[in-house]
């Protein structure tokens, strides 16, 4: 049985025009103006346990409030949800229990506390044994490497160590499922890096299943093993990263720099970017070979440097989320990146 | 000139406070009810008297009613000014080529001008309706006609003087304890005892209920010239009291418009050294 | 696949002690929170006692003069100053986030007590507490202790009676602030409740008309943590106390109930970002 399952889930909000003029705005207090904002339109989708799934969408596609009612926050307008065999929206309070979430804006550590007392009175809130918890502490602080900060009042942490607390907190009741909303936003390479590693160890270790929102591609190649993208509040795109990323292989940047000047000309490709010595190129690999564009480029002088690049994943998204409406964004999942990839082409070249 | 920039400062910020009349909501809400809590209160004061210390219940809700106007109006300069000195913002008003004492007043008062009128106004109305209209200025009903119009104006006169006397006056001694940040890192205690003695100096209560000796006492500071003498001159209404009144103000005006600038020259001088 | 066995019969008495446990770590984890800050807080004990030190003096004069008010001496207006200041320290200490909630509604705080298996209501009021409302709850006491009379009797009748005070405060806010769910933005209901019940809280019973105190015995509860406390206090009337307790939890159900219905409305603070 899937651990998570999303049906037709739809969600609208009931928003007040905001009034022009003194007079409307006092019409507005007597006779308020709603507006419908179909923030979901009908989201559909499985998750198996220990999948590691990345949920990705431009601002206000939608998935902040697909997660929320995932997790009971809000309830559905219309559709249903199934997480772990309980419907949140009735079951929210059992559902917490085996669910734990990282949301990178919204802490649920004692700010001017350290993590231990945090961590004490999660403990009771989880009605985890005090021995129990001492276990897992244990467990966690070796894992994350909390020690130096155990003691050390959440206020003065760096947001890097902050949120690995956060991260080790959420684990603490050893969720079955982990949601997270943007875990590593504003964090440093570093840090960045340090998350994700953990994240991967705790999906192997507790075979937790993970699903997260991210704008960050690092996180989502280095922990997620596939892609639901939605976009005009629908699912636009869900399939492995694998697949994902062979969307992007079809497109390939060569930059090649030679000793002297040399003529480029070759058939059917023209260079993105040119200087007497060095050049790139674009290439589609569905019209023509690698080998044999690479053959001919080497071919043309003497050559001192040459290299062969994927189109960067963000490329293939942003083709997506450039798009204007749902059906629009499913149809590029056909012939993803055109756009985008020849927006960033020459940027690659200079690189 | 100098003044002409003043000027602008104070009618800029009256304008920016006019343009926001909510934000007043919540401060004439509280007026309103404390001014009828106070009815009541000296509703049950006045059960079994009808004078206590020379005042009526009439009276007494009247002193009340005018006593609050600054507290309500004058009574937040100390916040707004230590906001400026805790964010830093000093570092950047000081630098600008005006003074910043003079700046500070005509703007920050010029402000609370436009709160203190709405007040005012508000507790004109709440009281009519509590208790009636203020008591005759020229004392006894019989001085009718002329002389009487010329009385009731004479006090409306005297009444917004005092009034503008006490907000400068408030201004000038907040602004000496919010300057003490300049050497302080907690110095909001001066303001709360400040705050608190005016409220019982004058405000909640007429200077001539406190015992003789406190009464003689608190004539010496300058609280009862925060609240007590616009209030006085509102309920108990004689020429001769009244600009005795008004004039002690100004004097306590000049003093601590002195005190202001003694604090800031040498608070200032330690900023420049220290840094901000 | 989970969620079996959910609240089946002997279920109760395990809930309870999960939820005494987490009231008393809450607690604790408050209480150390305070200690944080300790400056802050004995500067914010400091201008509590100055303050209600002011009142206390200004009753002192004005019952001075005239005797009792509304039925009230001196001794009684400082024993209501000392339940309510102790019945609204409690309900802060433990249900510090209780004036907060709207905003906590508001802008989708709500979401991190949601995502925890504690009943939202508790966990996002007790999850905090507010410094200066330990000196709020010591002030009752120390008027007490410096009261003629106390005796351990009178002391553990205090406390009994402060126990519904601060539920009722708690349900009462928590109630008014429930009402952001409803309207968007219920602050200033909320803002002029807190002030209509400690205000009137605060004053002697009799000033105040019959229309009044149907008011008071209801939506603004001030005769449940004032008057009628002060009855079963001066009276040492221990049968009255359960009924206080009743009131309490009646109050405190319909407050529940009013969060629980808001809760069905909740947005997650996602209207911010739903644009128009």
């Amino acid at each position: 049985m899937p651990a998570i399952i999303a049906r037709d889930l739809s969600k609208t909000f009931k928003t007040k025009v905001r009034p022009s003029g003194r007079l409307a705005a006092l019409r507005s207090l007597v006779k308020p103006e709603y507006r419908d904002v179909r923030a979901v339109k009908g989201v559909s989708f499985e998750i198996d346990d220990g999948e590691l799934v990345a949920f990705l969408g431009p601002n206000g596609a939608g998935k902040s409030t697909t997660i929320k009612m995932l997790m009971g926050i809000l309830r559905p307008t219309g559709g249903s949800a199934t997480v772990l065999g309980l419907d949140p929206a009735e079951d929210r309070v059992e559902l917490s229990r085996y669910v734990g979430a990282v949301f990178g804006q919204k802490s649920q550590l004692w700010f001017h506390l350290p993590p231990s007392d945090s961590f004490r009175l999660l403990g009771s809130i989880y009605e985890i044994d005090d021995d129990d918890r001492r276990w897992r502490e244990a467990e966690l602080i070796e894992r994350f490497g909390l020690a130096p900060y155990w003691d050390v009042p959440v206020r003065k942490l760096s947001l890097g160590e902050r949120i690995r607390c956060e991260l080790a907190a959420s684990l603490l009741p050893s969720p079955v499922a982990l949601f997270l909303d943007e875990p590593t936003i504003g964090l440093d390479v570093v840090a960045k890096r340090e998350i994700r590693q953990l994240l991967a160890e705790a999906a192997r270790v507790d075979d937790t299943t993970i699903f997260m929102t991210s704008h960050d591609m690092g996180d989502i190649e280095k922990v997620c093993k596939r892609a639901i993208i939605i976009h005009h509040g629908e699912v636009v795109v869900d399939e492995s990263m694998k697949a994902l990323k062979r969307r992007s292989l079809s497109r390939k940047y060569v930059g090649v720099r030679y000793a002297s000047p040399v003529d480029l000309e070759l058939p059917g490709l023209s260079p993105v970017k040119r200087t007497p010595t060095a050049a790139s190129f674009e290439v589609d690999t569905s019209r023509h070979s690698l080998a044999e564009v690479v053959r001919a480029l080497a071919s043309r002088g003497d050559l001192e440097d040459i290299t062969v690049e994927d189109e960067p994943l963000e490329n293939v998204i942003a083709a997506i989320y450039e798009t204007r409406s749902g059906a629009e964004a499913q149809a590029l999942g056909l012939n993803a990146s055109k756009g985008a990839g020849a927006a960033r082409a020459g940027e690659a070249a200079s690189a | 000139m100098r003044s002409r920039c003043y000027a602008i400062a104070a009618s800029t910020s009256m304008r920016e406070r006019a343009a926001y009349p909510g934000n007043f909501i919540g401060s004439m809400f509280t007026y309103a009810l404390f001014v009828f809590i106070f009815s009541r209160v000296w509703a049950g004061a006045y059960a079994g008297a009808s004078e206590i210390a020379g005042y009526t219940m009439r009276m007494a809700v009247w002193y009340f009613i005018v006593a609050e106007v600054p507290s309500f109006g004058f009574g937040r300069f100390f916040w707004t000014l230590s906001r400026d000195m805790k964010n830093g913002q000093i570092a950047y008003l000081l630098a600008r080529p005006y003074d910043y004492v003079g700046y500070n007043f005509a703007e920050k008062y010029g402000g609370s001008l436009v709160e203190a009128g709405v007040i005012l106004v508000e507790g004109l109305l709440v009281g009519i309706l509590l208790v009636g209209p203020p008591p005759l200025a020229g004392g006894a009903p019989s001085l009718a006609g002329g002389a009487g119009v010329a009385a009731e104006a004479s006090r409306a006169l005297l009444v917004g003087l005092s009034l503008l006397l006490a907000g400068a006056l408030n201004y000038f001694l907040q602004a000496s304890i919010a300057m003490t940040a300049f050497w302080l890192e907690e110095n909001e205690a001066f303001f709360w005892i400040f705050q608190k003695l005016t409220l019982v100096v004058g405000t909640l209560i007429p200077i001539e209920f406190l015992p003789t000796a406190a009464a003689t006492l608190a004539r010496l500071t300058p609280f009862p010239y925060l609240s007590y003498a616009p209030a006085r001159i509102m309920v108990a209404y004689s020429p001769g009291e009244a600009w005795s009144l008004v004039a002690a103000q100004a004097l306590w005006l000049v003093l601590a418009a002195a005190l202001a600038r003694i604090v800031f020259s040498f608070g200032s001088r330690r900023l420049s050294v220290n840094g901000g | 696949m989970l969620g079996t066995g959910r609240n089946g019969p002997g279920r109760l008495g395990g809930r309870t002690r999960a939820y005494a446990r987490f009231l008393r770590d809450a607690f604790v984890v408050n209480l150390k929170a305070t200690l944080e800050y300790r400056v802050n807080f004995i500067m914010q004990f400091f201008g509590m006692m100055l303050n209600n030190a002011a009142f206390a003096a200004f009753w002192l004069v004005l019952i001075g003069r005239t005797g009792a008010v509304g039925g009230y001496g001196f001794s009684d207006v400082m024993l209501i100053w000392a339940l309510v200041s102790t019945s609204f320290g409690l309900a802060h200490v433990v249900f510090g986030n209780v004036r907060q909630l709207g905003r906590i509604i508001m802008e989708g705080g709500l979401d991190v007590y949601l995502l925890q298996p504690k009943d939202a209501w508790i966990n996002v009021l007790a999850s905090r507490t507010v410094v200066s409302a330990w000196g709020d709850l010591a002030y009752g006491f120390i008027v007490l202790a410096l009261m003629n009379g106390t005796n351990l009797e009178r002391l553990a009748l205090f406390t009994a009676l402060a126990v519904p005070g601060a539920l009722i405060f708690a349900a009462t806010f928590a109630a008014a602030e429930s009402l952001t769910f409803f309207m968007g933005n219920s602050s200033a209901v909320s803002s002029a409740l807190t002030e209509f019940m400690l205000s009137f809280s605060l004053y002697p019973e009799g000033i105040y008309g019959h229309g009044m105190r149907w008011i008071l015995y209801s939506i603004v509860p001030s005769g449940f943590v004032a008057f009628m406390p002060l009855r079963v206090f001066r009276s040492l009337d221990w049968g009255l106390v359960p009924l206080l307790y009743l009131v309490a939890a009646a109050y405190v159900g319909l407050s529940y109930w009013l969060f629980r219905a808001g809760l069905r409305r909740y947005e997650s603070g996602n209207r911010m970002d739903a644009r128009v």
